[in-house]
This record gives structure tokens, sequence and C-alpha cells, in this order.
């Protein structure tokens, strides 16, 4: 039975997986209507990772209303694009930007900054890919009852990788793959609505009951890891630092490069929120969790457990594990094709080799992404931290770069040495956080910190050091 | 070259709209956060069956979809943008 899940899902998965010369962005040139409404769930569909379908019911079943803040960030996260982006999208076709650390190093006129920005992104990327890994194993260890164990599930999703790698599958928009998307962003609204009405006659009575014995995974900031009461800065910081780092991601970053105008740039942002609301149904899927299946550990799995004890058909368990393979791997696909070629591009082709060619670059990027996802496999198999605190980790890190973006934009003062002081500040500051516990007050994420110290230390170092060329900067800056 | 967050060919009117949006997203934000945010936290009254803090975040959500919504269409048709430039967008 559970081994014929394994199959579909399997089959599906890497039947979705090969490069489909037609993706929906061909179909859609012609058809303005459907047009939008397929690129709409082709943002969904990338936009939903494990972290929101596991994570997210996770951090509900565990930590009640601390899951709120996943709601609130991405409220206000992309704005800054409505602001930045067409700025950025215009620098990118001037000077032929591809990346982020591209224009941000042309700016400040440095590739030590390049370097840097290489590094921190594929240290932000690692968490961010290991809880995809974790996640499927999950998946696969609660559908097949225990039987794969979550190393091997793990493991397979790394294979998935491999298999894209080698076939150079970039997972993209095949058709199969947004279909998947848009099924597990139906399953889990269904579920979100259909769970509440079946275990307590709907949402509001669930929440009625839920007020009643545990009000305090209702009230905001919820629990904390511990399960004592969270605290406000705890969940406060894990705002702040998400909005800061959610329009910086690398990934996301670079699509501005290849946005085909203003309007559509404009338009994904305005759109964006959209998807929050989808949130919200699955995150009702931890909180009918929490009186009616209590227990489940790692809480991450709730919503696989819950979906096993449904007696649904064979076929909805394995389309269910095909796409929550496939939302984790073509976040994770993406992910690591970014980290690629921004350490290739950004760092290796900047300090070391400028001459490589593109062949050279393709086969370097392929050697590192299956390096990097080994990392990360290993990683997922060893950490016991949930998937949200996962990505919160990797949140401390690229949100660093943000300061370097808005003084790259925003403040014609801002000088090479003081982005990079800065950025060095707010990453030690980061780091040393993360590593020593005792620093901590009132669970502030050290990313904060991180930033504080990374404004700081750029403020008052270029301020102490000679401006930049004023025609230079000219070009970048808002006049 | 004094640091601006929008365009200095603006107008003056639509220099205010553009700032007045920054304000609001900055208000939002801090209404989601320490210590506003702690006015909003509790869980009943039950509003539409959610509980009262998951209604307010709800709120604030909708919200800023509407405002920049209307500034996408208003800047659709008056052809407006906080930050102007060549480049044939």
């Amino acid at each position: 039975m559970t081994l014929g899940y394994l199959g579909i899902s399997l089959g599906v998965g890497v039947w979705s997986g090969r490069k489909t010369s037609k993706g929906p962005e061909g179909y859609v040139a012609g058809d303005r209507a459907l047009g939008f409404l397929v690129l709409y769930f082709i943002l969904g569909a990338s936009i939903f990772s494990a972290f929101a379908f596991l994570g997210g019911p996770g951090w509900a079943y565990s930590r009640g209303a601390a899951a709120f803040y996943i709601l609130s960030y991405g409220t206000v996260g992309l704005v800054p694009w409505y602001f930045f982006g067409p700025r950025v999208a215009r620098l990118g076709r001037k000077f032929g930007f591809v990346t982020q650390a591209e224009l941000l190093s042309h700016r400040f006129q440095s590739k030590g900054l390049s370097a840097a920005l290489a590094v921190i992104s594929l240290i932000a990327f690692l968490p961010y890919l290991t809880l995809q890994m974790q996640g499927a194993g999950y998946v696969f260890n609660v559908v097949t009852e225990g039987r794969i164990p979550n190393w091997a599930g793990a493991a397979i999703a790394y294979g998935v990788v491999l298999i894209y790698v080698f076939r150079s599958g970039v997972m993209g928009v095949a058709w199969t793959n947004t279909l998947q998307g848009m099924f597990m962003m139906v399953l889990a609204w269904s579920l979100g609505l259909y769970l509440p009405w079946k275990l307590y006659g709907g949402v509001g009575a669930m929440f009625e009951r839920l007020a009643e014995t545990v009000p305090e995974m209702l009230r905001a900031p919820g629990l904390g890891a511990d399960g004592a009461v969270w605290t406000w800065g705890g969940y406060s910081s894990a705002i702040i630092i998400s909005v800061l780092g959610f329009s910086i991601w690398p990934h996301y970053f670079m699509k501005i490069f290849t946005a085909r105008n203003e309007r559509t740039l404009k338009r994904t942002v305005v759109f964006y929120p959209t998807f929050q609301i989808f949130l919200i149904p699955i995150l009702f899927i931890g909180f009918a969790g929490i009186l009616s299946y209590p227990g489940v550990r790692p809480s991450d799995a709730i919503l696989p457990t819950i979906l096993m004890s449904l007696d649904l058909p064979a076929v909805v368990i394995g389309l269910f594990c095909a796409g929550a393979l496939a939302a984790s791997m073509s976040t994770g696909d993406a992910l690591l094709h970014a980290a690629g070629s921004i350490l290739v591009r950004d760092f290796y082709r900047v300090l070391l080799r400028p001459d490589l060619s593109a062949d050279q670059q393709t086969r370097l990027i392929r050697i590192l992404v299956v390096v990097i996802s080994a990392v990360a496999y290993y990683f997922a198999v060893m950490s016991k931290i949930s998937l949200v605190a996962l990505l919160l980790l990797s949140y401390g890190f690229i949100a660093q770069i943000f300061p370097v973006l808005l003084a790259a934009l925003y403040w014609p003062r801002s000088t090479r040495p003081g982005v990079l002081a800065g950025l060095a500040a707010g990453c030690l500051v980061t780091t040393v956080w993360n590593l020593v516990p005792q620093l901590q007050w009132q669970e502030i994420h050290p990313g904060v910190w991180g930033v504080a110290a990374n404004v700081l230390v750029m403020v008052v170092v270029s301020l102490a050091t000679p401006p930049m060329d004023s025609e230079h900067v000219a070009q970048f800056v808002v006049d | 070259m004094r640091p601006r967050l929008f365009s200095s060919r603006l107008t003056p009117t639509h220099r205010r709209i553009y700032r007045s949006v920054v304000v609001f997203f900055a208000l939002i934000f801090l209404a989601m956060i320490w210590p506003v945010v702690t006015l909003f936290s509790h869980a009943r009254p039950l509003v539409l069956g959610l509980p009262f803090f998951l209604f307010y975040l709800s709120v604030l959500l909708v919200g800023s979809f509407l405002v920049l919504l209307t500034l996408y269409l208003w800047e659709k048709r008056t052809g407006s943008s906080s930050d102007p430039g060549e480049g044939s967008f």
C-alpha cells in the first residue's frame, strides 16, 4: 500500500520534472486574462514550499498564534520592491546585471563586496535548503507509516535534485509542476476548511473550543519553542528580520532584472498578499490538530499525520506526496541554481577567473549544486530544528544585505569601506549572537542585533571615509 | 546630492501621495509588532469565527492590499511612478 504511494509520487515527481519546451508562459502569451490567472498560480506554486505546507501548520499546532508572524511579514515584506524594483530593473538593463551582487558591487566598485555577498547568500540558502529536504523526509516517513526513515525521505529529495541537475532540467514552469502546485494549494485549502468542520463543526466552533481550553495558543505571541509563552521580543523580531530580508532574497531579487516591464513587477507586489490569504486555512490545519491529534512529533509532521488518518484514496495520498516533494524541490531547485550561479559568477569569476567560459560556468554550477545539496542533506539528517526556525536562521543573514541595498540606491554618501565594514559587523554580530545564547535578550532574533550593528558601522565608517565619485554614484541613486 | 526617497521630478502632490503610502506601510508594520500589537493580541472576542488577533491581522492584510492596489490603479491611469526614468517601461 505505502509502496504504492511512493511509486505514484516518484512517478509523478520525476515525470513532472522533465524539461518541457512549452511552459505555461508560452501558452500564456496569447490570452491576457487567462495569462494573469496562470501566472498568479505559477507564482503561488513557487512561493509555497515545505515552509508553508509543513512548517506553518507545524508552528500553529505546537506554538499557536506564534505562527501568525508568517502572516504579518508577508503583508508588507514585498512592498519595497514597488519602490526600488523599477530602478533595479532599469539599472540591470543599462549595465547588464544578472545577479544582485553585480548591482551592489558595481555601485560600490568592490570585488570584495561581490564575493562577500556570494558567501552570505550561500550561508542563508543552506538552512532554507535544509528545511526542504527535512520536510520531504517527514512526508515520506509519515505516509509510509514509518517504514521510510527521515534520512531516506530526505535522500529521495536529494536524489530528485541530482536527476534535475543531470538532465539539466530546471523545474521552472513545466505545466505539470504548476498543476501540482495548484493541487497542493487546493488540497491545503480544502483540508484547512474541511478539518475544522469535521472535527468541531466549523472554523468558529474550533476556535471557540480552543479559546476555552487553550487560550494561550490563540493569543499573541503564542508559545515559544520550550512550550512557555513566547516573548514579544521573539515574536516582533521574527517579523522585523523577515520584513528586512524578504525583498532581498537573491533568487527572487534576480527576477527583477528579467521583469518585462514596470507594470508587471508592480502587479506582482500588489497581488502578493493574496497568497497570504491562502496561508490562513493552511494554518487552520495545525490548529485543528491541537486537541484532536495530541503528541505528534515532530510538530512539522502534523499535516501528513492528519492526512493519513482520514482514510483518503491512495491516489490522493500519492498526489499529495508528489505535490509536497514538488513544492519542496521547486523551491530547493531555485535556491540551488541561484546559489551555484552566484558562487560561480559573483565569487569565483569575479575574484579568480574572469575568463571563465559559459560552458565552464555551467559545468561548475552543476558541480556546486551537487555539493551544496549534499551539505544541505547532511544538515537535514542531523538537524532537530523546526522548519520555521531554520528559515528564521536564514533570515538573520540575508537581512544583512538590506542596508547595503538601501545605501546603494538612497544614500549617496555611503562608501565602499562603509558598506564592507557594516556587512562584516552585521554578519559577525549575527553569528556570535546565534552561537552564544547567553547574549540573547528577550529572545530578540540575532539578525536584528546584526542589522543594528551593520547600519551603525556603515554610517560611521562611510562618513569617516572620502565620498565616492558623485558622477558614478549619480547613476545609481534616486535623484 | 542629497538622499531622496522619491524622484525630485515629482510634483508636490505626487510626492505627498507617495510619502503617505510609505507612512501607511510603516504604520502597518508597527501595528504588527510590539508594542502596538499588544493592544490587539487577545483571542476573544471571536470575529467571523476567528480569534480576534487573527481577525486583526487579516484586516491589516486586506487594508494593505487595497491601498497598494489603489496606488497601482492610480499609477496606471495617470502614468505616474515614484521613480520615473528613461528606459521604456
